[in-house]
């Protein structure tokens, strides 16, 4: 039973790290699937530390799934390899890998009770009685699941039905448990709270995780680090922060940070900044300092919760509000750039000191919020 | 059907057809189970006396009875075990495989179904006549299974269908190998199913009598010949006694079946509701 | 069954893992295809066979000829007229009942599906024998219609046509029964809310909504009763005289009686032809039922 890296049953549940919470917990190294002529997964590189919280995120079709589905064994790369804890696992079947995973749908098994369930993984790997009876009990009552051992699933809410997933796939203490949006069928507010559940869980107990969503948001709560995926490619794999301010793709910089995209070229560069002309104004806007040569096409992207609306003469452009919508503590608020006809601007500012329909307003940002694409790179 | 609701005489008046109609159904079944205690054992309704003879008879010296049962048993009992085999692992093909011609072979199923039992009676007899194998309670075993086998197919495909395959899945990424997963986690959820093909592929073959009546020779005959024999050829009052035991069986294993059911679905629906009752009656429905 | 989890195991492509999948499906398809081959299939082939050969083995079309001429022809009819007549019953006490049930509060609904459910189960031998002691002479309905003082009484009521027909529909109204609730309960009832929204009386909702909705399943479930009928051998035997014999009592007769093997496969192929035709039928009827309801649902 040794394989199964549990061989130590004095593991306790709570409080300790598992015994692999030093270095690498999975390494993937260019991971690639295909089916007939569709590349669901290209190449996909990474290593994961043990105690991480990962996220693949993507919208569906990014391969996200499809790596999830590779690592767990339940599908099979065309190339590449998948290391666990040091074990070359690529070729093994998914009961050879002891890993822990949690499905959307829960997929409790119906025929046994909530105590049957969790203790199913525990009995597979011959743990003495006691010890199981004990283990599901704290792992239950982590989840604040006690007194609920003795029910059927189909007695309890979606809520409750992922609790027990989840307990099922700690239980044995699995060196990484792979979620496949788990909270998918939930509702928002439910949604809500078992993120903050599970976050805490996984921080308590040092788990690594590798959870698959398409939800920035939940992605953006959760995750140490973030895999955005598109067409099967991994974009960045970053910290949030990092996702969030330095985006490397004009891809990322949209789906994180919904941001604004406005054409430009590169007009100099200045000790720690880079000044770029807007095409459309005609005006100079400060950005921090990036590597492009002078003259190059920009596209440049800013959040609208990191512009601001200001006097006319301080912004690095001017405009007129043509829409304003009270959204609680925020305004959002639609900018109609002078020199022509883009898009509006979208700017995001706090309640109170909102600009109205119809004002004129200059607009400005922080050169550090300020990120460049060149313009010949593919589309965001 | 709200909209649709007529007065409370058009109720009444549907109420009292339907109970007619009911009657119609039922009546010949309770006539038997009455006449079975009669003293006059034929066409005469309601009894003027009530005996056991008839049951009495049905194991006296010289009866053919036993020996048709017991036959009877012996068939059903092969043709189950042929019919479990095969509707186990066909249904795996078509449900849990990727099959070419899976149609095809669906429509094969199908067949035996919708062909009239007599033109398949007709045709084992010509396969079996040569064979010199008439009157071989294998040989009827074999020939029962040809109608048993796709029910039971039918029935453990509606079955297989409704586990989800990725709660195997789930349990392989806990470690559990293929043997554990049949064991622990397909077979118990697959067990009311398998109970429910048996006892089907079982009355089928008990019931059974075209093929038995081709394929029976004058010292093997099963208890459907045997029963319509006697309403023919040898009259024989205890024919009443055997049809009621058959009534009998036949409403133990429809009970059974709706007690498995029942308890496989979690016990949702009531065990006397309709769609119970219909799902019993038609437990591979979901599978056409 | 846990075989498509090791799909994963082998150390191969996918390609190779899919015929995996489909080398496992082909074998375990293998029992029921070579069983039904050898033991359905084949003695059906067979039997077309005997019925084109004549006794020295050459190819005849006699046999055929005698199966539509004569006395056997008129067997054919006969049994076409009795399968019509059991269909065109069933459907219409079929649908009563099953209307009935979908109205009637859910526990008498449940006793009433009980009721129709069991009869389906007991064996169609002791179901006739059970009309025989009832149809009889001195038998329940007459005894009660003498009581009654209904002139006439008591009726002949077996060993005719009338005495078939009661037994086969019988026999093959808990079918109607189970198709017909089926087609009922797969109506969308928002339909006829909306039409009496719209001012359509409950004559006109039924008319004009309800019965074109369940038209296709009406038309499957008929046509399934004509079918099943056609091969009926116990009732009309037993229940019927010498003027209701039907096609499955002259193959059973010529088999058993006669030794005359030829002439009861050209009618056995006969029956096949027409269920077939029969089957070919329902199946347009309900692909033109599935079309309507999915014209209906967008």
């Amino acid at each position: 039973m040794a394989e199964f890296g549990i061989a130590a049953p004095s593991v306790k549940v709570a409080g300790n790290k598992p015994a692999t919470a030093t270095g690498k917990a999975l390494s993937v190294v260019a991971l690639r699937k295909t089916y007939g002529d569709v590349v669901a997964v290209d190449e996909a590189s990474m290593e994961i530390a043990a105690g991480e919280f990962v996220t693949f995120l993507g919208s569906s079709g990014s391969g996200k799934t499809t790596t999830l589905m590779m690592i767990a064994g339940f599908c099979e790369p065309d190339s590449g390899t998948i290391t666990v804890g040091g074990r070359d696992v690529t070729r093994l079947a998914p009961q050879k890998r002891n890993l822990g995973f949690v499905f959307q749908q829960y997929l409790l098994f119906p025929h046994m009770t909530v105590q049957e369930n969790v203790a199913f993984p525990l009995t597979l790997r011959g743990v003495p009685k006691d010890e199981i009876r004990r283990r599901v009990g704290e792992t239950l009552e982590i989840a604040g699941l006690s007194g609920f051992g003795g029910r059927k699933p189909r007695e309890l809410s979606g809520g409750q039905q992922q609790r027990v997933a989840l307990c099922r796939a700690l239980v044995y203490r699995p060196p990484v448990i792979l979620m496949d949006e788990p909270l998918g069928a939930l509702d928002k507010k439910l949604r809500d709270q078992l993120q903050v559940e599970i976050k805490t869980i996984q921080q308590e107990l040092g788990l690594t995780v590798i959870y698959v969503t398409h939800d920035q948001e939940e992605a953006l709560v959760m995750s140490d680090r973030i895999a955005v995926m598109r067409n099967g490619l991994i974009e960045q794999f970053d910290t949030p922060r990092e996702l969030f301010e330095r985006p490397k793709t004009p891809f990322v910089a949209d789906f994180l940070g919904a941001a604004n995209f406005l054409p430009g070229r590169i007009d100099k560069h200045d000790g720690e900044h880079t000044l770029v002309r807007l095409t459309q104004s005609g005006t100079l806007l400060k950005a921090r300092r990036h590597d492009l040569p002078s003259g190059t096409e920009v596209k440049v992207a800013v959040q609208p919760g990191r512009l601001r609306a200001c006097a006319t003469d301080d912004g690095f452009c001017t405009g007129t509000v043509e829409m304003a919508t009270y959204v609680g503590t925020l305004v959002r608020a639609g900018v109609r750039i002078d020199g022509g006809d883009g898009p509006l601007v979208r700017l995001e500012v706090p309640a109170g000191r909102g600009p109205v329909a119809g004002e004129r307003v200059g607009i400005t940002a922080d050169a550090d919020d300020v990120n460049l694409f060149p313009t010949d790179e593919k589309a965001g | 059907m709200m909209e649709l609701r007529k007065s409370l005489a058009g109720r009444i008046a549907l109420t009292a057809v339907a109970t007619v109609i009911l009657l119609f159904l039922a009546l010949p079944i309770v006539v038997i189970l009455v006449t079975s205690f009669s003293n006059n054992a034929f066409a005469s309704f309601p009894p003027e006396a009530w005996t056991l003879n008839w049951y009495k008879a049905l194991f006296a010296d010289g009866s053919k009875w036993p020996a048709a049962l017991s036959l009877s048993a012996l068939v059903a009992a092969m043709s189950t075990v042929f019919s479990l085999i095969i509707g186990v692992t066909a249904a795996t093909a078509l449900v849990r495989s990727e099959l070419p011609l899976r149609s095809a072979v669906f429509a094969l199923v199908l067949g035996p179904l919708v062909i009239p039992q007599i033109v398949t009676a007709l045709g084992l007899f010509l396969l079996f006549e040569p064979a010199a194998m008439l009157g071989s309670p294998i040989a009827i075993a074999l020939g029962h299974t040809v109608l048993a086998s796709p029910i039971a197919v039918l029935i453990l495909i509606a079955t297989l269908r409704g586990i989800d395959e990725r709660l195997e899945d789930a349990a392989a990424s806990m470690g559990a190998g293929r043997l554990t997963i049949a064991r622990k986690i397909t077979f118990p959820l697959a067990a009311p199913g398998m109970i429910a093909a048996a006892i089907f592929s079982f009355i089928t073959s008990f019931d059974e009598f075209y093929i038995s009546q081709f394929l029976s020779s004058v010292d093997t005959v099963t208890l459907p010949v045997q029963v319509y024999n006697s309403l023919t050829f040898e009259i024989d009052p205890s024919v009443t006694a055997v049809s009621a035991i058959l009534i009998a069986f036949a409403i133990l294993a429809l009970g059974l079946v709706a007690l498995v059911r029942w308890i496989g679905s979690g016990r949702q629906d009531s065990l006397l509701s309709v769609e119970n009752t219909v799902g019993v009656a038609n437990p591979g429905g979901e599978a056409v | 069954m846990a075989a498509t989890l090791t799909a994963g195991a082998p150390a191969r492509p996918r390609k190779l893992l899919a015929s995996r999948r489909t080398r496992v499906g082909i074998l375990y398809a293998l029992p029921v295809v070579v069983y039904l081959l050898l033991l359905f299939v084949y003695p059906i082939f067979s039997t077309l066979l005997l019925s084109l050969k004549d006794a020295d083995g050459s190819f005849t079309l006699h046999w055929y000829a005698d199966a539509l001429t004569g006395v056997n022809l008129s067997v054919l009819f006969t049994t076409l007229r009795i399968s019509a007549e059991t269909a065109v019953l069933s459907l219409v006490f079929g649908f009563v009942l099953a209307q009935a049930i979908t109205r009637l509060r859910p526990i008498l609904a449940g006793l009433a599906m009980l009721v129709v459910v069991v009869p389906h189960f007991v064996s169609a031998l002791v179901r006739t024998y059970g009309w025989i002691i009832m149809l009889g002479d001195k038998g329940l309905v007459n005894e009660s219609l003498t009581a009654m003082s209904v002139p006439g009484a008591p009726f002949q009521l077996l060993y005719n046509e009338l005495g078939v027909v009661i037994g086969t529909t019988s026999m093959m109204l808990p079918y109607t029964v189970l198709l017909l609730y089926g087609v009922m309960r797969g109506v969308d009832r928002r339909l006829l809310a909306a039409a009496s929204s719209m001012g359509a009386g409950k004559v006109t909702i039924f008319r004009r909504i309800y019965l074109p909705l369940v038209a296709p399943g009406l038309a499957s479930a008929g046509l399934l009763s004509f079918i099943l009928s056609l091969g009926y051998y116990i009732t009309p035997a037993l229940m019927g005289g010498p003027n209701q014999t039907m096609i499955a009592t002259l193959i059973n007769q010529q088999v058993t009686k006669e030794n005359q093997w030829n002439g009861a496969a050209a009618q056995g192929v006969i029956l096949l032809v027409l269920t077939l035709a029969g089957l070919l039928l329902v199946k347009a009827v309900s692909s033109l039922g599935a079309s309507r309801k999915k014209r209906s649902a967008t």
